[in-house]
């Protein structure tokens, strides 16, 4: 019979072996989560630890990654979401109508330009920021699909919630980045509508020839006040929060 | 399947998650409308940018090392847990 400590420490790299392989994909999706490299190593080290003392209750066969993520979700919301501000309310009806302009508007631009070149010059910064943007439900279900590469159905087992809330988050959390994206994009001049799609650096933004009135009307107006808008955006960061309320979701057929 | 119905599911359709005969419908409407099917182009575009952009970090060598520490038994796993 194996002594506790071989036993022990047979499992220690048998974890270890089935969990290190993950440690780039956690401390990715918690860097996303928590905005800062010290609270998503934190994050990541406690996720393991956690894993470990109960790698035992692990089920066989089912996904060990999606497992990880599970906990390091329960992790993030016991340990970080207690300090969490209001949950804004979010008007869809208004992203919908103004994504439809932007995409609507752009879309000559985008389709001419087949190695997406329009974007090259777009800053890793201004990808975090938009994306940073996202209500924190929202983010996650575009994280763990669009970066992590999860299944709707494992989405749905790391956040507790059904494969409809997902796709809702989904549907609508990409229509947010997107449409973020092509503000972006716009404001400093990658696309320029009505014209052919040329690239231009940041240092070469015009002064603003006049000012728009509301920060509503954005998207038609490219010439923004760089400085005065970004400070709006980062304020709205901070309190950029929102749940889901029940019945707030959208049906979607897929069959 | 009109535009309006496309615009709902084209995401879906890009995940691979439409069932077989919703899929024929969305790639019939795509060749009969060029708009639609500008706009799935686009759409694929603006997801392959943002996986290009965000997928980018690795996990710092000195969290491999604590972790494994930790599991190793080096360090204590009771405690703050």
């Amino acid at each position: 019979m194996k002594s506790a400590e071989a036993y022990e420490h047979e499992q220690g790299w048998d974890f270890e072996r089935a969990a290190m392989p993950y440690v780039d994909s956690l401390y990715n999706t918690a860097y996303r989560m928590t905005r800062n490299s010290e609270d998503a190593e934190d994050l990541v080290q406690e996720t393991y630890l956690k894993a470990y003392k109960y790698y035992d209750k692990f089920e066989e066969g089912t996904n060990f990654k999606a497992w990880l993520f599970k906990i390091m979700k329960n992790t993030f919301i016991n340990n970080y979401r207690k300090k969490k501000l209001t949950p804004h309310k979010i008007d869809f009806s208004e992203i919908e109508e103004s994504y439809e302009r932007v995409i609507q508007k752009n879309a000559p631009d985008l389709i001419k330009d087949p190695e997406s070149e329009i974007f090259q010059d777009m800053m890793d910064e201004d990808v975090k920021r938009a994306l940073d943007t996202l209500p924190h439900d929202y983010k996650m279900v575009v994280l763990l699909a669009d970066i992590e590469g999860f299944s709707y159905k494992e989405i749905a087992e790391i956040l507790d919630c059904p494969v409809g809330t997902v796709m809702s988050r989904l549907y609508r959390g990409r229509k947010m980045l997107e449409r973020t994206l092509l503000e972006y994009a716009k404001k400093y001049g990658y696309i320029r509508s009505g014209e052919p799609a040329k690239m231009r650096s940041r240092k070469d933004e015009t002064k603003p020839k006049k000012k728009s009135a509301g920060t509503a009307e954005s998207l038609d107006e490219p010439e923004e006040a760089e400085g005065e808008d970004l400070e709006l955006f980062a304020a709205d960061t901070e309190e950029f929060d929102f749940e889901i309320e029940e019945g707030q979701e959208e049906e979607f057929q897929l069959e | 399947m009109g535009c309006d119905d496309l615009r709902r599911v084209a995401h879906f359709y890009l995940d691979g998650q439409l069932g077989e005969g919703k899929c024929s419908d969305l790639l019939r409407h795509l060749e009969q409308c060029k708009e639609c099917d500008d706009r799935v182009v686009i759409l694929k575009r603006l997801r392959l940018f943002v996986r290009c952009r965000l997928n980018r970090l690795t996990a710092p060598d000195r969290l491999r090392q604590r972790i494994q520490s930790a599991v190793n038994g080096r360090i204590p796993l009771s405690g703050s847990l």
